[in-house]
């Protein structure tokens, strides 16, 4: 029971009483200006009714007042703390601001005085669903079918907690018990269809295949279920369960339905005992021939021709691949070589696939001069056919002949933009960025209509460096009325542009905007788990119950995506760097910007500020009534450039924060695991460190950077001042001599490991690096690394370009020897020449072109 | 490339697909409530390693009188620029058509295309069938008219 006092607080006299009921229905029907005059009135004779100053201070969170709001909504639930409208409304308030387990906190005092609120309940069900709390779900969810057991998606609503609890069976016991009490369902019911099929995924998950069967047999017939692939789908699938012959039937007619699906030819063979993915020499030939005849029966579908080249092989590979081939080449299908490329796995197909299309070639070559002759080929397969080569040789590192390609082929026809984006690549994988950039723009500028060549553009030019000239033409396709490109790729979630210029950013030494980048791409992950509140509802009043469940199981993988992976561990390296040299925290903004670049940078803000400002300005202008919602605006942007992130005192543990997912969603990523040490070692987090550790080595026993950190952990042990309290120091030093031999010194255990892997330079590399971290004088470290130069030793460009970065950071007075050798070893490298060589590279298509094809672009953007 | 149903994990690469292709972009809501309201009407082309390359996501139109049929619409449909030539765009379309009839009794689809967009404009009208119904002035978010097509479906109704 509540206090008296509050109680007697609480009631109004019937005038007031009046108001305040009257107060609720301007609120529900948001009609928030006279509901604020409203509850004055009552707060001129009451001004400590707490009901009262919570729904103003709603209203005027509504209004766009958030803090006075709040303010007001405190006070209200301090004068009255066992009211539900109070707790109620900061519940509401708390959820707007998306602070999901605040408001459920508020929502259960709300319940505690009113148990039986249908709105309280409902919203608490979501709130408990978004914060995976199942066990609450299935409580409330009781209740509320208790409360209104005539209303469908209440039923709905505990079968589908039960299944997120991991209960099945009782969520089957749910369903059809709703179903044995429906009546009058209208035909073509899309919801009631949507039911059916959730009961019969339920039937099957439990084992109970035959009456799956059943169920949707029955109600397939009498068209109660509307979905005709999912029908089938299940149909076929249960009917291989229980190896009922006329599977076959099914999965044929899922075939002539959509003949290019690949899993339903798997289906189909599987039914007949072939397993696609692994067939045996008794297999082989049986699976060859389904697909020959589905072929037969389809000649347009890709899949079984395509499915038959995975299996088969010697002659009748060759007899396969050739007509397969031909055709794409003669019909210019631009991906035919990435097609066929998984294929190269056997060395074998790689072989014959490299005759046919070479000899193929040769008779182009030979029949193209004479147009007129009347066996001549298509001048236009030709291409095609350099084209497919050049990727071939390209893929197989043959970098000079796949050029020597392109050329011809860009003789032959100058216009086709596909030949210049693949020299890009060549270039690029040859260590060229900038002269990849240039041959993008080249592509670029053949269709200024095509946004696609533009991205990829962008993409290059943010790889070679030209961050603002790579935005600049990104400008051509994004929304005019954005305050700029960046703001509006950002918007529309683009992880491509958000890491491409995050990493271009850190290339060039700002780490400041690197981080701000990195930290929108961690935004837009948050913005898509918070995307699935709004369907908890949605999707059970809609009954899409199938789809629902997946969204759950997707939004609890989410950041397993390898964008979100990168931007965590590049964030995380960024703070252990600041951490370890404070110093780069108030030098790295500016760096690496020429004058002209600082100038346009300061522009730029000062033209971004403006537009946050106008748009501040309007949006006051037009409405001191309107309503705002619950969801507070987007925040004002107040650290454009990231010195914010930058000189943020909690980097470390920002980026512990960032990589915490990563333990249970990339467990199998080595990289992941070492950034996790580096920021758990400098957080003192010793557990987790070793941890990492051993996770790391798991996987990956000899991996270069665990050797590093092998070797890191063990110093920073063994010269701390005193070991780690106990119980943690036991099982740290107990862990530590599982990990690194004991009886090894840290030299001889980074001697041997250099011995093992003499000739692989990443190790060689890590050797050096550790040879740092002992330490030995610098020359001693420089010889390692230089070592990677030695002629059995066949480094990367990647590796080799980490190298010379390693030199650079031991300021090694050898670093542009090192550079010297690099860039006579690479040949078509650029990146390893002087930055005075670098700036006279061309990077963009010649001022002609663009020229030849104005008209194009003005039609565009007309 | 394979051709299937759309599920949720593909919504992802759908929205990457479309942002690296199109003008028209939206937020990944958008692509949510698609696939939570006509699970059955978005279907992905993807290559061998899964990645997506090309989608249709469609829906069904919300805002009809009592009277109107019942139509789909395609809100975006794009296939990567170096896949194209196989006919994805077609078999993606007719993969939606069909289950729009079947599913939701849809007698026509329509579509939206950018006045200027003469190559959209030839594969809707020459290639699968649309004919333009009407001009939608200023369509688009920076002034631009649309073509709105249509595709009839009477033929797939069962």
């Amino acid at each position: 029971m509540p206090p008296a006092t509050a109680l007697s607080k609480r009631a109004l006299p019937s005038k007031e009483a009046t108001l305040f009921k009257e107060l609720l229905n301007l609120y529900e029907t948001r009609q928030l200006k006279k509901g604020s005059k409203t509850a004055d009135q009552i707060l001129k004779k009451f001004p400590e009714h707490g009901e009262t100053l919570c729904m103003k201070g709603l209203i005027q969170t509504h209004l766009g007042k958030r803090e006075e709001g709040l303010e007001l909504v405190k006070k209200g639930i301090r004068l009255d703390l066992t009211s539900h409208i109070c707790w109620h409304v900061f519940g509401l308030i708390q959820k707007g601001e998306k602070n999901y387990e605040e408001a459920l906190k508020s929502y259960t005092q709300a319940l505690r005085f009113d148990k039986e609120n249908l709105n309280i309940l409902r919203d608490a069900a979501h709130l408990q669903t978004q914060l995976r709390i199942y066990d609450g779900l299935v409580e409330t969810r009781h209740t509320l079918l208790r409360l209104r057991p005539a209303l469908r998606q209440n039923w709905i609503g505990l079968a589908i907690a039960y299944h997120l609890n991991g209960n099945i069976a009782e969520a089957l016991k749910v369903v059809e018990q709703y179903e044995a009490i429906l009546k009058n369902v209208p035909d073509y019911d899309v919801e009631h269809s949507e039911v059916l099929l959730y009961h019969i995924r339920l039937l099957e998950d439990l084992g109970q295949i035959n009456e799956a069967l059943t169920l949707l047999d029955v109600n397939a017939k009498s068209r109660a279920i509307l979905d005709r692939i999912a029908i089938m789908e299940f149909r076929a699938r249960l009917m291989s369960k229980l190896h009922l012959d006329d599977a076959e039937h099914t999965w044929q007619a899922l075939i002539e339905q959509n003949p290019d699906c690949h899993d339903y030819y798997k289906g189909f063979l599987l039914n007949r005992g072939i397993d696609l993915d692994a067939v045996t020499d008794e297999t082989r030939s049986q699976a060859l021939q389904c697909l020959r005849d589905f072929s037969a029966q389809m000649p347009k579908a890709g899949a079984p021709l395509r499915l038959a080249l995975n299996i088969a092989q010697g002659e009748q590979f060759k007899e396969l691949v050739e007509p397969y081939l031909l055709a794409g080449l003669e019909k210019g299908v631009p991906s035919l070589f990435a097609d066929v490329k998984a294929l190269y796995r056997d060395e074998h197909k790689r072989r014959i696939i490299e005759d046919i299309v070479e000899s193929y070639r040769e008779k182009c070559a030979a029949v193209t001069p004479v147009p007129a002759d009347p066996i001549s080929v298509d001048p236009t397969a030709y291409l095609w056919t350099l084209y497919f080569l050049a990727q071939h040789h390209s893929s197989l590192s043959r970098h000079t002949r796949s050029l020597e390609l392109i050329d011809i082929a860009v003789t032959h026809t100058p216009t086709l933009p596909e030949l210049y984006m693949f020299k890009g690549r060549v270039l690029k994988r040859c260590g060229d960025p900038y002269g990849a950039a240039r041959c993008m723009d080249e592509a670029r500028v053949l269709d200024l209509q095509d946004r696609f060549l533009n991205t990829k553009c962008a993409k290059y030019r943010l790889r070679a460096g030209y961050i603002d000239q790579a935005v600049e033409i990104l400008g051509l396709f994004t929304k005019k009325d954005a305050s700029s490109p960046s703001a509006d790729l950002e918007d529309m979630q683009s992880l491509l542009y958000l890491t491409e210029d995050a990493d271009g950013q850190l290339r060039r030494g700002n780490l400041g905007l690197a981080l701000k980048r990195y930290t929108a791409v961690q935004k837009v992950f948050d913005e898509l788990e918070d995307d699935q509140f709004d369907f908890h509802g949605y999707s059970l009043r809609k009954f899409t119950l199938n789809v629902y469940l997946d969204l759950i199981t997707w939004e609890d993988q989410l950041r397993s995506h390898p964008v979100y992976i990168h931007a965590a561990i590049s964030v995380s390296q960024i703070y252990v760097r600041l951490h370890d040299d404070p110093s780069l925290g108030t030098s790295s903004v500016t760096a690496g910007l020429t004058d002209a670049e600082k100038k346009a940078k300061k522009k730029a803000k000062k033209a971004a500020q403006k537009v946050q400002e106008d748009s501040k300005k309007g949006a006051t202008a037009t409405s001191a009534n309107e309503d705002k919602g619950l969801e507070p605006g987007p925040a004002k942007d107040d650290d454009l450039d990231g010195t914010k992130l930058l000189q943020a005192q909690d980097g470390l543990e920002k980026a512990a924060k960032m990589l915490a997912p990563l333990s249970t969603l990339a467990k199998d990523n080595v990289d992941a695991w070492i950034a996790t040490y580096d920021v758990a070692v400098r957080r003192k987090k010793y557990l987790q460190a070793v941890k990492a550790l051993n996770s790391a080595k798991a996987l990956s026993p000899e991996h270069p950077e665990l050797h590093v950190r092998l070797a890191h952990f063990q110093k920073t042990m063994s010269s701390a001042p005193q070991p780690p309290p106990e119980p943690v120091g036991s099982v740290v030093s107990n862990a530590l001599a599982r990990l690194l031999p004991v009886e090894l010194s840290l030299e001889l255990f980074n001697a041997q490991y250099l011995q093992r892997h003499s000739i692989d330079a990443a190790s060689i590399l890590a050797a050096a690096k550790v040879s740092r971290i002992l330490p030995v004088p610098r020359e001693e470290i420089e010889s390692t690394v230089f070592g990677i130069l030695n002629p059995d030793v066949r480094p990367d460009i990647k590796t080799a370009s980490q190298a010379v970065a390693f030199l650079q950071e031991i300021r090694s007075p050898r670093t542009d020897e090192f550079k010297v050798a690099c860039d006579a070893r690479f040949e078509l490298s650029t990146i390893f020449k002087s930055p005075s060589e670098i700036a006279a590279l061309p990077w963009k298509a010649a001022e002609v072109d663009v020229a030849a094809d104005t008209q194009g672009k003005t039609e565009m953007l007309g | 490339m394979n051709i299937r149903p759309a599920r949720v994990e593909d919504l992802a690469g759908m929205q990457a697909c479309n942002l690296q292709n199109l003008p028209e972009n939206y937020t990944m809501k958008y692509y949510m409530y698609h696939a939570l309201t006509w699970p059955q009407l978005s279907f992905v082309a993807e290559d061998n390693k899964g990645r997506i390359v090309g989608y249709i996501l469609a829906k069904m139109e919300e805002d009809t009188e009592s009277e109107e049929e019942a139509h789909g619409h395609v809100t975006s449909i794009s296939v990567l620029r170096s896949y194209r030539r196989l006919g994805l765009a077609k078999r993606l379309m007719v993969q939606s058509q069909e289950a729009m009839a079947t599913v939701f009794r849809a007698s026509y689809v329509s579509l939206h295309v950018r006045k200027s967009n003469r190559a959209a404009l030839a594969l809707y009208r020459d290639t699968l069938g649309f004919t333009v119904k009407d001009i939608e002035k200023k369509y688009y978010a920076d002034g631009e008219d649309a073509y709105a097509m249509r595709l009839s479906l009477k033929d797939l109704a069962r």
